[in-house]
C-alpha cells in the first residue's frame, strides 16, 4: 500500500512536470475572468431569454445576472469542452511512457504492473479532481468577486430562487459530481492510452466516443432508447441536478452508481489490458 | 499455456502438448540466473527457443549473437517487459512465477537505450527510481552520479544530455539500489572510445571489487573479449555455446600462441614432434601452436636447446574467429 502510494505521488511529479497538464488551468485562468468581466461590461444575454420565455408573468426590477448565474451556465462547457482538459493528461499517461521507453526503467523495478497502472489510475483520478475543482473556484470564485454574487435564479421548468449560501453549498456538491463525471471520461481515455503508444490516439478516440454518444442520446428515433443506458453521456447531466428543488438524492446516487461501474469497468479493462501488455519500445 | 510448479528444490514442468519433463535446479546459491527453456515466439516466428542459461555470482557474463538473434528479446522476458511463451526463469534460485516482482530489488537493469523522463533532472530521474527500490539516499544518489561522471550535471534536465551522458545515466540507474546482479544490454552504444573504456573499466569494477554478477548483453566482440570471464552465444534464438571465455577458446582454433623464429620450417618440425603441444602450424612464417599457458617456457626452452632463436611468444585469441565459426552466415537481411 506504502509503495502504492508513493508510486502514485511520482506519477502526480510526472503529470505536473509537463506543460500539457496546465493547458487546462491556464485557459480557464484566462478564459473565466476575461467571460466574468465581459458580462459585467455588457451584461448577460441568457437572463432576458429566460425571462422572456416565461411571458411576462412576474415584473422584476434590476439584474438578476451575478457571479453564480453565471457560473451556472458556464457548467455548460462539462458537457463537451471541458473533457478536452480531462482526455489531454489522461489519454497521455499511460501512452507517452510507451512511446519513450521509459516502461522499461519503471516495471525493472520491484513494483508490480497492478501497482504501476493504478498509481497511474489515481494521479489522474487526483489531476481531474483538481481540475474541475480548480474550474469551480475560477467559475464560482471569480465570478462573484467580478459581476457580484447574490441570489441564484435557476430556470429549469420555471423559476428556482436559490439564497446565495445555499447555492453556494449546491454548487460544491455540483462540482464535486461533475469531477465523478469527468472521471469517467479520464477512464476512458486512460483504457485507450493502455492500447496505444501514441497519446493522440486516446485523445482522439474517446472524443469520438463522446460526440457519437452524445448524439445518439439527443436524436429521438425510439430504437436508440434501448442503447442509451448503456452510454455513459446519458448520465452526464448528473452535475445539474444539484440545482434542483427538491435535490432528487436517489437520482443522483442512482446515476452515479452506473456512472461507476463505467469508471470501473474501464480500470479493470486498463488493468488486464496492461498486465498483458509486452513492453517493446 | 506453460505451467511451472516447484517441487521442494527441481522444477517439474509440463509443456502444452504434454510432454514432462523436469529441470533440477543447481543446488548452490552461487547461480544468480537460471532460464529453463525460455522461449518466445512473436506470431510463426520463435525469436528465442528453448534457452537454457545459467550465470554464477561474481562472473562477467558475456551474452553474444548478431542482429536479432533474441538477445534484447530474453533480457526483455528477463526483466517481464514481455511474456515468455514457454519455459521460465529464476533469478536467486527463486522461480519468477512464485516470487514475482520482489526479485527485481536484487538486480539492476539497463535495457538497450536508456530513456528517462526528459523533462526532469538526472537528480530526480534517479531519486524516483530510487523510491521504488524502497529508497535511496541523497548520498548514494550522488555517489553514483560521481562513478558515471555525471556529478557536476545532476541538476540538469536529462533533454540536455548528450546521448553518451543519457548511457551513464543508465548506468547509474541500474547501480543505484547497489543491486547483486547487473543486466547491461548494449551498455556502451553511443560511447566515445574514451567512454567505452570507462564503461568497460567500471563493469569488470563492479565484479572484482564489489562482488556483482554482471550480464552482458552485446554484439562488439572485443567487448565480451576484454571484459568478460563467461559467455554465451545464440544465434536465431537458439543457444550455440555457453560456458567460460578461456574455456571455449581454449578448445578451439583460435587461441594460439604466436611465436617468431629465425629457423621457421625447423621449428615446426620440432614441436610437431612434441606430445605436450596440441597443434602446431606455420602460417605467413609464423608458428600458430595450441598450447597450455603453463608449458609456453618449456616451450621456448625446448626451442633454444634445438639452436632456434626466439624473437617473440604473442598469446592470441580471437572470439571474433571463433564466433564467425559458430554464426550461419545469412546475409545482411537477417
Amino acid at each position: 500500500m506504502r509503495l502504492l502510494l508513493q508510486a502514485t505521488g511520482l506519477e502526480l511529479v510526472k503529470i505536473f512536470s509537463k506543460w500539457r497538464t496546465y493547458i487546462g488551468f491556464a485557459t480557464m485562468a484566462v478564459l473565466v475572468p476575461i467571460i466574468m468581466w465581459l458580462v459585467r461590461r455588457y451584461g448577460f444575454g441568457i437572463e432576458h431569454e429566460a425571462l422572456n420565455a416565461l411571458g411576462g408573468s412576474f415584473e422584476y426590477t434590476g439584474s438578476l445576472a451575478n457571479g453564480l448565474l453565471v457560473s451556472y451556465y458556464l457548467m455548460n462547457v462539462l458537457w463537451v469542452h471541458f473533457p478536452f482538459f480531462i482526455v489531454l493528461v489522461a489519454g497521455d499517461v499511460v501512452a507517452s511512457e510507451g512511446a519513450a521507453g521509459t516502461f522499461r526503467l519503471w516495471l525493472t523495478r520491484p513494483i508490480s504492473r497492478l501497482q504501476v497502472i493504478t498509481s497511474k489510475f489515481l494521479a489522474v483520478f487526483v489531476y481531474t479532481l483538481a481540475i474541475v475543482f480548480f474550474m469551480g473556484l475560477c467559475c464560482v470564485g471569480l465570478g462573484m468577486l467580478i459581476v457580484g454574487g447574490g441570489d441564484l435564479f435557476v430556470f429549469d421548468k420555471g423559476i428556482l430562487i436559490l439564497a446565495q449560501n445555499d447555492a453556494l453549498l449546491r454548487f460544491l456538491l455540483a462540482y464535486l459530481i461533475a469531477a465523478l463525471v469527468q472521471m469517467t471520461v479520464a477512464a476512458l481515455a486512460f483504457l485507450f492510452s493502455t492500447w496505444t503508444n501514441n497519446s493522440v490516439g486516446p485523445i482522439i478516440g474517446t472524443y469520438a466516443v463522446i460526440v457519437v454518444s452524445l448524439i445518439l442520446t439527443v436524436l429521438q428515433i425510439g430504437v436508440l432508447a434501448q442503447v442509451r443506458p448503456y452510454l455513459f453521456v446519458t448520465y452526464f447531466d448528473v452535475f445539474f441536478m444539484p440545482f434542483a428543488d427538491p435535490i432528487p438524492w436517489g437520482e443522483i446516487a442512482l446515476k452515479l452508481s452506473r456512472l461507476g461501474l463505467f469508471v470501473g469497468a474501464f480500470y479493470l479493462i486498463s488493468v488486464i489490458s496492461f498486465l498483458r501488455k509486452d513492453i517493446r519500445t | 499455456m506453460f505451467r511451472g510448479l516447484r517441487v521442494n528444490k527441481p522444477f517439474l514442468f509440463r509443456r502444452r502438448c504434454g510432454l514432462k519433463f523436469a529441470v533440477a535446479m543447481a543446488e548452490t546459491d552461487q547461480i544468480v540466473l537460471q532460464t529453463f527453456n525460455l522461449s518466445k515466439r512473436f506470431g510463426h516466428r520463435w525469436a528465442v527457443a528453448d534457452l537454457n542459461l545459467a550465470i554464477e555470482r561474481g562472473q562477467i557474463f558475456g551474452f553474444l549473437g548478431p542482429n536479432g538473434a533474441g538477445k534484447s528479446t530474453t533480457i526483455r522476458m528477463l526483466l517481464s517487459l514481455i511474456r515468455p511463451s514457454r519455459g521460465t526463469f529464476a533469478f536467486f534460485g527463486k522461480n519468477i512465477r512464485q516470487h514475482g516482482y520482489k526479485i527485481y530489488q536484487r538486480l539492476g537493469a539497463l535495457v538497450e537505450k536508456p530513456d528517462f523522463y526528459l523533462y526532469l533532472s538526472a537528480a530526480r530521474n534517479l531519486q524516483m527510481l530510487g523510491t521504488l527500490t524502497g529508497g535511496v539516499a541523497r548520498r548514494r544518489i550522488d555517489e553514483v552520479l560521481e562513478i558515471v561522471k555525471l556529478n557536476e550535471r545532476a541538476r540538469d534536465k536529462v533533454k540536455n544530455y548528450s546521448h553518451g551522458m543519457r548511457q551513464r545515466l543508465g548506468i547509474a540507474q541500474a547501480i543505484l539500489h547497489d543491486p547483486e546482479l547487473i543486466i547491461l544490454d548494449e551498455p556502451t552504444t553511443g560511447l566515445d572510445p574514451q567512454g567505452i573504456r570507462e564503461i568497460r573499466q567500471l563493469i569488470v569494477s563492479l565484479a572484482r571489487d564489489h562482488g556483482k554478477t554482471i550480464f552482458l548483453s552485446s554484439h562488439l566482440l572485443h567487448e565480451v573479449e576484454q571484459t568478460c570471464t563467461h559467455m554465451a552465444i545464440i544465434d536465431n534464438g537458439k543457444l550455440v555455446v555457453q560456458g567460460a571465455v578461456h574455456d571455449l577458446l581454449r578448445e578451439t582454433d583460435f587461441f594460439v600462441t604466436e611465436v617468431q623464429v629465425d629457423k621457421p620450417r625447423k621449428a615446426l618440425n620440432i614441436l610437431k614432434k612434441t606430445d605436450w603441444i596440441r597443434k602446431v602450424k606455420l602460417s605467413d612464417g609464423v608458428l600458430k601452436v595450441q598450447i597450455d599457458e603453463a608449458q609456453r617456457p618449456q616451450m621456448v626452452g625446448l626451442l633454444v636447446s634445438q639452436g632456434i632463436q626466439v624473437a617473440a611468444v604473442i598469446p592470441r585469441s580471437s572470439l571474433e574467429d571463433y564466433y564467425l565459426s559458430l554464426i550461419k552466415p545469412t546475409g545482411l537481411g537477417r
